[in-house]
């Protein structure tokens, strides 16, 4: 990155190509809409070059994008006012939904199970979870990126995961 | 501490011990490891396959990469305006260097060169009016025509060389030489003792080339003093009938 900042742009390249896949991961994570999480990725990436500058190349580079990428997607709903609520209706839908692409994608019923559990946790514990997944349990990172202690990021992990395993074993009854 | 996750590895824990046991992650005294129930879900979630974008984001990014370069380049190579209030404060600063460098070149080693040049100048100039009497001296028209011509690389001539100028203007026996002695004296015509010393010699000549000459010199520096002496030459009766034309005419444009 800082090859980068110093005006090799050839160099971004190779970023995009190595944290596209997780920033895609995040997006769709909390939108769950393939073209939008193309879109965001596409925005955070432009926001990288736009502000080149003000990576130091202290920490790391990884937390200082996710930052970046969770402001697009905190912009992005601002500006778009999408509230992503699921009708208690619309759940089996989705689960059918998901069903019939996992069969397609041959994904054991696991997964999906708790790929449907994170869609109906609330945003603030669904992002906590995808940022400990896609900044490898970094929890000191984490919250630089979210601006609070690593203790503070342990304890938003314990609760998103206790909620997790709720929703998942409603889950499990309801199938 | 070892009874509470235990319990809540059973999935026994009750809400308030679901608190304490937040308390005792944020103090650092249990680790997210140490709760089994919720590692085995982290891991699944940890394990699950990050889904793929497709390949418009790649040909989004780029596109995106390359308009970038481009620009890039375009800045790099355009010779666009700069910044003006970037660019002044440098200019300035180029200039100010440029005239302290300037002025530490004069006040360090401009002023000995400077006498160095004044005193040899001086010298060449001593040199040629030495010669110049020297060759005037000489009974050749030539030498004579030399020393005469020897004025004309000079800055400044002293009195001593006017006079010696007007001497051979108003009496070398050679009418080219008196004309080249007119010549050499031109430069010096915004000096009134040159002017007057050219009027009076008017009445010196006797040579019609050297009368017409200066009649022309007399118009040409508007010189109205000259008129009562190119009437002498005028009322004279050896003066050729061209010439007097010539004075006429003269005398009519002072007038």
């Amino acid at each position: 990155m800082t090859k980068v900042r110093d005006g090799d742009l050839d160099k971004l390249g190779l970023l995009f190509e190595r944290y596209k896949r997780p920033l895609y991961g995040f997006f769709y994570g909390m939108n769950r809409e393939q073209e939008l999480s193309e879109d965001l990725v596409q925005n955070t990436f432009l926001r990288i070059l736009k502000y080149k500058h003000l990576f130091r190349g202290e920490g790391d580079f990884r937390a200082w994008m996710f930052h970046i990428a969770r402001n697009v997607n905190i912009d992005h709903h601002r500006k778009n006012k999408i509230k992503a609520k699921d009708d208690v209706e619309d759940w089996h839908n989705k689960l059918g939904h998901h069903e019939n692409r996992s069969t397609e994608m041959q994904e054991d019923e696991e997964k999906q199970m708790l790929s449907m559990a994170m869609d109906r946790l609330p945003e603030e514990k669904r992002e906590i979870l995808l940022l400990s997944k896609y900044q490898e349990k970094k929890y000191q990172e984490i919250g630089e990126i979210l601006g609070c202690t690593e203790s503070a990021v342990k304890v938003k992990v314990f609760r998103a995961l206790q909620e997790l395993k709720v929703i998942y074993k409603q889950l499990e009854k309801s199938m | 501490m070892d009874e509470l996750i235990a319990k809540y590895n059973e999935g026994l824990a009750d809400p308030s011990e679901l608190k304490w046991i937040e308390q005792l992650i944020e103090s650092g005294e249990i680790e997210l490891t140490q709760l089994h129930e919720l590692t085995a879900l982290d891991n699944h979630l940890m394990n699950m396959e990050a889904p793929a974008p497709t390949l418009r984001l790649d040909d989004q990014f780029y596109t995106m990469l390359a308009t970038e370069k481009r620009k890039q380049r375009a800045n790099k190579f355009s010779f666009s305006l700069p910044d003006w209030n970037v660019l002044f404060p440098r200019l300035a600063f180029a200039m100010v260097i440029l005239i302290i460098g300037f002025s530490a070149g004069y006040l360090f080693t401009g002023s000995p060169q400077n006498d160095d040049v004044h005193v040899l100048t001086q010298e060449v100039s001593d040199l040629k009016e030495m010669m110049m009497f020297s060759l005037l001296e000489k009974e050749s028209a030539s030498e004579r025509l030399k020393a005469v011509n020897l004025t004309s690389g000079m800055d400044n001539v002293s009195s001593k060389v006017t006079a010696a100028l007007f001497q051979t203007l108003n009496s070398d026996e050679n009418v080219n030489v008196r004309l080249a002695a007119l010549d050499a004296l031109l430069p010096y015509v915004k000096d009134s003792a040159v002017r007057e010393g050219l009027v009076e010699s008017i009445s010196h000549q006797d040579s019609p080339l050297v009368q017409v000459a200066l009649a022309e010199l007399m118009v040409s520096i508007a010189e109205k003093k000259s008129v009562k002496e190119l009437q002498k030459i005028m009322d004279a009766q050896g003066t050729p009938s061209d010439v007097k034309n010539k004075i006429q005419e003269s005398i009519r444009v002072l007038i």
